[in-house]
């Protein structure tokens, strides 16, 4: 394989992956897909549901005010095979999430990725 | 010699001439039943949201044959799955998005889902993990004579060689093909030629031909690719599940009591 093949190959596969991850709706008008947004706090829920898997958090902000996030991610069917599993998220832990926040100042987010205590992450 | 050994001789002798002449025979033999591909397993294609081979907007590609009828349908459509430019899941018109309509068929083919194909002598069955959606193709039968319309028609195959080629037809008007809005009436009919390119790779070639919305029969091709662990697992979105995530994620109120 050449390298402008390996290359096609590659951004093929990035598209198809992608497409893949958002396969529900198109997020662009929900999100802000231009801005990575991160958050440390405690889990209140975790939805092991469709059309998608959902994590509640509790955190605070810079000035010290409580915030109630909703953070989706794809379908459990899709989570599956990056790894995921009901078991993945515990109510009551504390974790850091990194997250495409909803537009207009909505307290929701389209998650990136998991970061736990201990350093370990895991991606959507 | 004894006559023991001599009764046995002639008892080889005879059955010997009787399978040589059994052997020459010219009346037919049973008839053995053909070989055909094995394309049971699980399989999984990549998202796409439109049939057209091309990146050009939809409803200008030059690969679709449309007619003013399809043109005048598409006008005012919104898409609002992934993938389409300029897609709004909120004031989509996107029947499986506005209404929670089955995809419908060959729609459902681009969902990126896993589905599962048993395959009998009389019967092909495709499972997708997608809300427990099946579809079955009846083998060297007929259409019905009264034909139902339905969210996935009625499909009839039969192998030519190494190909499957399935005719399906009797669908619902008010699905999209796909997911940027190109519609069909209820003439539509779905040629499907499926075969396995290797081990791992099924690819089928589609061939669309609907006189009311398209001047002539056109093509598109898609390719599944085999999954190794063969799992499948659930994926069922109930109303309630949609309209809490329309809660959460649009602020839009439930209009009726859901789970929670």
């Amino acid at each position: 394989m050449n390298r402008r093949t390996f290359c096609i190959a590659l951004t093929g596969a990035a598209l198809s992956l992608s497409a893949t991850v958002l396969a529900h709706h198109g997020r662009a008008t929900i999100f802000d897909m231009t801005k990575e947004t991160t958050v440390k706090g405690t889990i209140t829920e975790f939805l092991w549901s469709n059309p998608h898997v959902q994590v509640g958090i509790d955190a605070v902000d810079a000035k010290g005010t409580h915030r109630h996030w909703f953070l989706e991610m794809s379908s459990t069917s899709i989570m599956t095979t990056k790894g995921w599993s009901r078991k993945s998220l515990k109510v009551g832990d504390t974790i850091t999430v990194v997250f495409h926040a909803g537009l207009r100042g909505a307290f929701t987010g389209d998650l990136l990725k998991v970061i736990f205590a201990d350093g370990k992450q895991l991606t959507t | 010699m004894y006559a023991r050994d001599q009764l046995l001789i002639r008892c080889i002798g005879f059955v010997g001439v009787f399978m040589l002449i059994a052997g020459c025979s010219t009346e037919p033999r049973a008839p053995v039943a053909p070989q055909h591909p094995d394309f049971s397993g699980v399989w999984l294609g990549a998202t796409r949201t439109s049939w057209s081979s091309t990146r050009a907007k939809a409803g200008t590609e030059p690969d679709i044959p449309y007619t003013v009828w399809a043109l005048e349908r598409m006008k005012g459509q919104v898409p609002g799955t992934a993938g389409v430019p300029d897609a709004d899941f909120e004031n989509t018109t996107d029947p499986s998005l506005k209404y929670a309509d089955p995809l419908g068929f060959p729609r459902q083919y681009q969902h990126p889902l896993k589905f599962k194909i048993v395959q009998t002598d009389d019967y092909i069955y495709q499972m997708w993990e997608w809300n427990k959606v099946w579809r079955q193709i009846a083998l060297n039968k007929p259409h019905s004579d009264d034909l139902e319309i339905t969210w996935y028609g009625e499909s009839v195959g039969k192998w030519e060689g190494d190909t499957l080629v399935v005719d399906s037809v009797g669908f619902k008007d008010s699905t999209w093909l796909d997911g940027v809005a190109h519609p069909h009436s209820e003439q539509l009919s779905v040629i499907e030629r499926i075969r396995r390119l290797d081990p791992e790779t099924l690819q089928i070639d589609f061939t669309f031909e609907d006189p009311i919305a398209y001047t002539r029969p056109w093509t598109a091709q898609h390719k599944f690719k085999l999954v190794a662990d063969g799992k499948m697992t659930e994926t069922v979105t109930t109303i309630s599940d949609e309209l809490l995530y329309r809660e959460r994620y649009l602020n839009k109120k439930p209009p009726m009591p859901i789970r929670r």
